[in-house]
């Protein structure tokens, strides 16, 4: 077991193509760390960066504090899962599961030894002699899980290796893959574009965009806290509503512009975000929506607004609303044609499953003053100056 | 297809029925006798014409799968500089067709003093089936995916390792559409055969049953009952590899 350390790794495909910009991680020994991001963000490439199936263009990267830029795969010591298994189709579960074990040597006994207790653990003894072709698709996964554990090596590193699973036993496989890592204690590497995998599995969470880090935390705080703009946007299902707004200074207070309404902003961000500074050129706002209540009369601090659509998803319902005038048309409330980041223009509320709204309704909202979030227009980065 | 099949097959019923009577109930139109077959291997060396004929496709096929299976699989897997351009020169050759080539290859063969026994003969072979074996291994190992590759290297393979222990156990498919096709091909050949074995206690069947062909006094049944023995292995390879054919001939069309 080892810790791995990624300093300023860098992958250049062909002249010009930057898969992986400068990525400089740590995983502790024993930590499980997810990399997620959308497609093409270099999560992937990072990983077999580590497996030693791509080269390194720059950087630095390091297995248990040995620098491993030019050692080949099969001397890093350390197993991997495919998305699509990768399992020997001429062997048998038994023979797959210690094939690495076959190649480096080790007796028909020891062999035999490590794969009964790997089998155990996953739950595949009664199929060791079974062909993969005859498993099913949960089957298959746990056997490529084995094919890892049995090696006990410095670390496991897993390329979505859930995405081929049905939702129902990708859920399953979600808890099953956390118990083992927890059971075994090896430094994991997790890819995955699946922003829910990477809040329930990972110890830390690495978000990529573009060959960049844009963020490594703990799930909870890169959802409490998200860096910029994008992360705020990829982290959480729905996601957080991200709506370009007016800043209206007014006294010894700021107030967000909403077409004709203001909402008035606590104090305590002017100080902790710097917000008057933005007073004209105006920010991005973000709320999650959660923390948009949907109220039975207009109050302070509410906003109006106008459904548009209704999605009933059995436990809840996601209210797609607008931000309307006195007249009840819809507000633009900022030009947002130049976005970097794909803003909704509207806002999703989150609501009982028995509400009895209905598209076309008009509803007052309360903003949950304690969960703003205020982003640069420009560069997308947090407002919020470090405490 | 009955139509069809039974065209094909009547030149085959023909051959059969011949080869059952001997010269003179042949020209009488009827009657029943082993005559021919037993009198073959006195008139052409049978035994030995076989045997040649299988050392050669043997010894040609090999060749052909060793330099085909490691070329398709360097072809499809691997990354490296003009790897294309090189597999588009390797692949026209298949369409070079062997009349065209015949003299310049005899005078090269020739020059290599190879052309009294087998060796000139299994080179020609061997020269003419790689570019189809490297084009339908590398056609094939594209289906496989990296994946499967990439495991085997982190488990601890090497690239030979990894042909060797990953990628031949599930290519028997391709290898015998390889073997099949190749072993059609030489095995029913006359031209290479006539040309390059010179010597005739090494001359393959075909060339054997030419040699009968061309008597003054050849006996029709003897020469059916010799063309018998030179097709049957022929059809036989095809008919016992013919579901791996289909597979191999069909394998990443659907990708």
């Amino acid at each position: 077991m080892a810790e791995i350390t990624f300093d300023g790794v860098t992958k250049i495909f062909g002249d010009d193509i930057r898969a992986v910009d400068q990525l400089s991680l740590h995983v502790a020994d024993g930590e499980f760390m997810v990399l997620v991001g959308p497609s093409g963000c270099g999560k992937t490439t990072a990983l077999r960066m580590l497996a030693g199936l791509e080269d390194i263009t720059s950087g630095s990267l390091s297995i248990g504090g040995v620098v491993v830029n030019n050692v080949l795969p099969k001397d890093r010591d350390v197993a991997m899962v495919f998305q699509n298994y990768a399992l020997y189709p001429h062997m048998t579960v038994a023979q797959n599961m210690g094939f690495a074990l076959k190649i480096r040597g080790q007796s028909k006994a020891e062999i035999a030894k490590k794969v009964g207790e790997a089998a155990a653990i996953l739950r595949l003894t009664e199929y060791l002699e079974r062909r993969p072709k005859a498993l099913s698709g949960g089957q298959r996964q746990r056997v490529a899980m084995g094919r890892a554990i049995v090696r006990s090596p410095q670390a496991f590193l897993m390329d979505e290796p859930l995405s081929n699973l049905d939702a129902q036993l990708r859920v399953e496989m979600r808890l099953e893959i956390a118990r083992i890592q927890r059971l075994l204690g090896v430094a994991t590497v997790y890819v995955t574009h699946d922003q829910i995998e990477a809040m329930t599995m990972g110890d830390r969470v690495a978000v990529m965009r573009g060959g960049q880090l844009q963020q490594c935390d703990t799930p909870q705080d890169l959802y409490d806290h998200p860096r910029n703009e994008f992360v705020a946007g990829f982290m959480g299902s729905p996601p957080m509503n991200l709506l370009r707004v007016g800043l209206e200074s007014h006294g010894d207070g700021v107030a967000l512009v909403l077409g004709e309404q203001r909402l008035a902003v606590p104090s305590s961000y002017t100080t902790s975000h710097d917000l008057p500074k933005f007073d004209g050129p105006g920010v991005v706002f973000g709320i999650r929506p959660e923390d948009v209540e949907v109220l039975d009369t207009s109050g302070v601090g509410s906003i109006t607004t106008r459904v548009e659509r209704r999605e009933a998803l059995g436990a809840e319902i996601l209210v797609h609303l607008s931000v309307v005038d006195a007249k009840g048309d819809i507000t633009v409330v900022v030009n947002d044609s130049g976005a970097v980041v794909a803003r909704p223009t509207r806002l999703v509320a989150k609501m009982g499953p028995r509400s009895g709204v209905a598209v076309g309704d008009h509803l007052e909202v309360h903003l949950n003053p304690e969960h703003f979030h205020f982003f640069d227009a420009d560069t997308g980065l947090s407002l919020r100056t470090p405490s | 297809m009955v139509v069809v099949a039974l065209i094909m097959l009547y030149p085959f019923w023909v051959m059969i029925i011949t080869s059952l009577k001997s010269e003179s109930q042949f020209l009488a139109g009827g009657g029943f006798s082993w005559l021919s077959w037993s009198s073959l291997s006195s008139v052409i060396p049978v035994g030995q014409e076989v045997l040649s004929s299988t050392i050669v496709c043997s010894a040609s096929i090999l060749i052909i799968l060793c330099v085909g299976l490691p070329a398709g699989f360097a072809f499809s897997k691997l990354r490296f500089r003009m790897s294309t351009v090189v597999f588009l020169v390797i692949v026209s050759a298949m369409m070079i067709p062997l009349q065209a080539i015949l003299m310049p290859e005899f005078v090269n063969v020739t020059r290599l003093h190879l052309t009294g026994g087998y060796f000139g003969a299994i080179l020609v072979y061997a020269s003419l089936g790689t570019p189809f074996s490297v084009f339908l291994f590398t056609t094939y190992f594209r289906g496989v995916p990296d994946e499967l590759i990439e495991a085997g290297i982190v488990d601890g393979l090497g690239y030979f390792g990894a042909l060797w222990r990953l990628v031949l156990p599930i290519a028997v498919p391709a290898i015998a559409t390889v073997t099949v096709l190749q072993f059609i091909q030489i095995w029913d050949d006359l031209l290479v055969g006539l040309l390059f074995i010179q010597n005739t206690s090494e001359r393959p069947i075909t060339v054997g049953i030419a040699v009968l062909a061309a008597g003054r006094t050849t006996s029709i049944p003897e020469l059916m009952a010799g063309s018998i023995i030179s097709a049957l292995p022929a059809m036989l390879v095809y008919l016992g590899f013919q579901r791996y054919l289909v597979k191999g001939l069909t394998m990443g069309i659907d990708r």
